[in-house]
């Protein structure tokens, strides 16, 4: 008696439960749901809001009206924003070419065996670690043209008399913020090139090698195109994250000397937060949402393409 | 107390109604708290008295001087204590100060008070709260406000900030090296800045420094002076036309690059932040620089080991232009900002902090790197104690704003954000055109006084 009430208490929970799993399409789409809030809330919305904010005659506290492509008409023609623009293209170009190939190097050392190798993994990816506030600071002072460890090397070297005024010139200040960001993303690179490089049957190195293969075709020929999908991912993220690269830049130099080294996200947070008028900010920081868009369409097309 | 100011006596003595709402604070502290007030705005005029329960967030910048937030801090426990609320007093670093601010006007929620620096009540007008009546309060009992404060609280004729105070910025200088360059005073003009320091280079002794860099105090307190006081200006009074394109300009600009290629002044100041002239000093790599008092309170009065110049470092006012002699201070001034839900409440923590015996305490525990921005309040103890302070008083009287002879506003918010004058004399002194860097500087200075409305 008592195993039959059991299993009609069981019967009744059971059943719904039942119809409500039996069609997949619908679960597949009550699944989907908390994933599909998180990013309206933290993806779309900020993301629709700052098009409008960049469409708008917004200002901090004020909500501003339509005024179509007026904000970036107006930014077209201010010679910062086309400094900042150029910057900014630079900047990430320059830095990811040398993140590329000292990553993929890296990569390649820490792949082989040696003592220590554990240790010496996860002391390369410090850099990565440390907050970059606070490993920017630390560049600062290594750049410092008073204080500057860097200048001490190269006077005490014999180099230059005086040494360099790194953050002080146009052209060694970008070049400071660049060899900054290359010290801080290789280790990204490396470490997942890394990974991609350790699914890489050891049978094909070996089969290879025994056809006579060198080093440098077994590289081309089976290292690269099996570490083309993390390649592509990688590098695809970090061109992201370097166009949009903040931080770095803004305790690094935070535009100076005379505005010449402002990226796009400083210059768009100088004008929208320090300034106030957030349209025009948020059209500096959108200007190259396009870009990035063919970018991001190019390697997915890429990625997709079969061998 | 004289001239310096009121005593707590006298300002008690001597006060009407709108006195005792001035010291509603004290009064209600000794009284052990008001019950039965609420958090219903006041009306013009009424005593704002704090609601019991109540809990308000004060947001300002960590100060050089660390015991003067000690002080407010203390000076809000006190208050809490007595009128049975509770002021949390939140610092950040002064350079997110104001995206922090900026972050919450665009949420329309957070601190119930913000220090508000330079002309940010003009920049945030639609989140803060019309305080006349405090403020006129203040002024009846404490006197005339400076007028950069004034500036900068009001906005279309209405106070949106309480005046707070000022963090005036004089010279820090080695006497020991002065004496080995065989300089008899400091330069009490900017053509005798030129001349010193290329005397001091010449005994091949540390130069002068100021930043050229983006220091959003230290580069804008000096380079604003050097223009005005050559007679340049940014933009006429009325703030629509813009006026840097003048002789004046090019005389300002011109003195900027001789000192510069003379090596009167440091030629490594171009990326300086605000902290870079203050470790350089204390290192030992500068012989004179213009600052808040800190240097000064560092050397002097802190209890940390490197005090090897206090003996040796002295202080001098701002020197004079063929125009005149000006100064560009820090200013903070409190926002009651309108989402605050115990606007009574804060607006008697303000009170508070203004009440002459707790302002002369903050006053003191700043030691000479703040200055008060109301008649009397205008003066401290520590002022007559320590006479080396007396220039940073000194250049109280002669500040300006960024944007002078304009009113504050946006468009002057945003040249200064710009660093478009800093910038324009940094580009000058390194191309060593004069007529480029204004000409750019003018080309920015138009497009943000033609920016969207």
């Amino acid at each position: 008696m008592a195993t039959s009430t059991r299993r009609v208490v069981i019967g009744r929970l059971a059943g719904p439960r039942v119809r409500l799993f039996a069609h997949e399409a619908r679960l597949g789409y009550l699944l989907l749901i908390p994933a599909l809030l998180l990013l309206l809330v933290f993806v779309a919305y900020p993301f629709l809001f700052g098009i409008w904010l960049s469409v708008s005659s917004a200002q901090i506290g004020e909500n501003g009206h339509f005024i179509g492509l007026g904000n970036f008409q107006f930014e077209r023609t201010d010679s910062v924003f086309i400094e900042s623009f150029l910057n900014t293209l630079s900047y990430t170009a320059v830095t990811t070419v040398f993140k590329l190939v000292l990553g993929l190097v890296m990569a390649l050392l820490l792949n082989q065996v040696f003592p220590a190798q554990r240790f010496v993994r996860a002391a390369l990816l410090l850099p990565w670690i440390i907050p970059s506030v606070l490993s920017t600071l630390a560049w600062r002072w290594m750049f410092d043209p008073t204080f500057s460890v860097v200048n001490w090397v190269i006077i005490h070297s014999h180099l230059s008399a005086n040494g360099v005024d790194w953050l002080g010139k146009t052209a060694t200040a970008l070049t400071s913020l660049m060899i900054v960001n290359v010290w801080r993303g290789t280790p990204f690179y490396g470490i997942a090139f890394l990974a991609g490089l350790q699914t890489i049957p050891v049978d094909l190195y070996e089969a290879a090698r025994v056809d006579g293969a060198s080093r440098w075709q077994q590289f081309r020929r089976i290292t690269v195109p099996l570490l083309r999908p993390v390649l592509l991912v990688v590098l695809l993220l970090s061109t992201i994250l370097t166009f949009g690269d903040f931080t770095l830049p803004y305790v690094l130099t935070n535009g100076a000397p005379y505005n010449s080294t402002h990226v796009l996200s400083t210059w768009a947070f100088a004008i929208g937060v320090g300034g106030g008028y957030i349209g025009v900010g948020a059209a500096i920081s959108l200007v190259l949402f396009p870009l990035l868009s063919a970018i991001v369409a190019g390697v997915m097309v890429i990625l997709r393409r079969p061998e | 107390m004289g001239e310096r100011g009121v005593s707590r006596r006298d300002f008690l003595r001597t006060s009407s109604l709108a006195a005792a709402g001035l010291a509603a604070g004290p009064l209600l502290a000794a009284c052990g708290g008001s019950a039965g007030s609420s958090g219903a705005p006041a009306t013009a005029g009424a005593i704002p008295k704090p609601r019991p329960g109540a809990q308000i967030r004060l947001l300002q910048w960590v100060s050089f001087v660390p015991a003067a937030d000690d002080e407010i801090r203390r000076q809000a426990k006190e208050f809490s204590d007595a009128n049975n609320v509770q002021v949390t007093i939140e610092t950040v670093t002064g350079d997110q100060l104001q995206p922090k601010t900026a972050a919450a006007v665009e949420a329309g929620s957070g601190p119930d008070i913000i220090q508000m620096q330079y002309g940010w009540p003009h920049l945030y007008d639609t989140a803060c709260t019309d305080v006349s009546d405090l403020v006129d309060m203040l002024k009846t009992k404490l006197g005339t406000v400076n007028q950069v404060n004034d500036a900068f609280c009001k906005v279309n004729g209405k106070y949106l900030a309480v005046p707070y105070c000022q963090v005036p910025n004089a010279w820090s200088y080695r006497t020991d090296l002065w004496q080995q360059a065989g300089l008899s005073g400091f330069f009490t003009t900017w053509d005798e800045l030129a001349s010193d320091g290329k005397q001091l280079k010449s005994k091949g002794l540390p130069p002068i420094a100021v930043s050229l860099g983006h220091a959003y105090g230290d580069a804008i307190t000096m380079w604003y002076p050097v223009l005005w006081d050559f007679g340049g200006r940014e933009v006429s009074p009325d703030g629509k036309h813009v006026t840097i394109n003048s002789k004046e300009t090019m005389d300002a600009v011109n003195w900027a690059i001789s000192t510069w290629k003379s090596g009167a002044i440091s030629q490594n100041t171009l990326s300086w932040l605000d902290p870079d002239n203050n470790q350089a000093y204390h290192s030992g790599l500068i012989t004179a620089t213009l600052n808040g008092a800190s240097i000064y309170i560092k050397e002097t009065y802190t209890t940390a080991t490197n005090h090897k110049f206090a003996p040796v470092t002295d202080n001098a006012a701002q020197p004079k232009g063929r125009q005149g002699a000006s100064t560009l201070n820090l200013i903070f001034n409190h926002a009651l900002m309108k989402w605050s839900n115990e606007a009574e409440t804060a607006k008697a923590f303000i009170l508070y902090l203004m009440d002459p015996t707790n302002y002369q305490k903050w006053l003191n525990a700043s030691v000479g790197y703040n200055a008060g921005p109301f008649k009397a309040l205008s003066n401290a103890d520590i002022f007559q104690k320590d006479t080396k302070l007396k220039p940073y008083l000194d250049v109280v009287g002669a500040g300006k704003w960024p944007g002078w002879p304009a009113q504050p506003s946006k468009a002057t918010a945003q040249s200064q954000v710009q660093f478009v004058i800093v910038d324009m004399f940094a580009k000058a002194v390194t191309s060593g055109d004069a007529k480029a860097a204004i000409a750019d500087a003018e080309q920015k200075l138009k497009r943000i006084y033609e920016l969207p409305a």
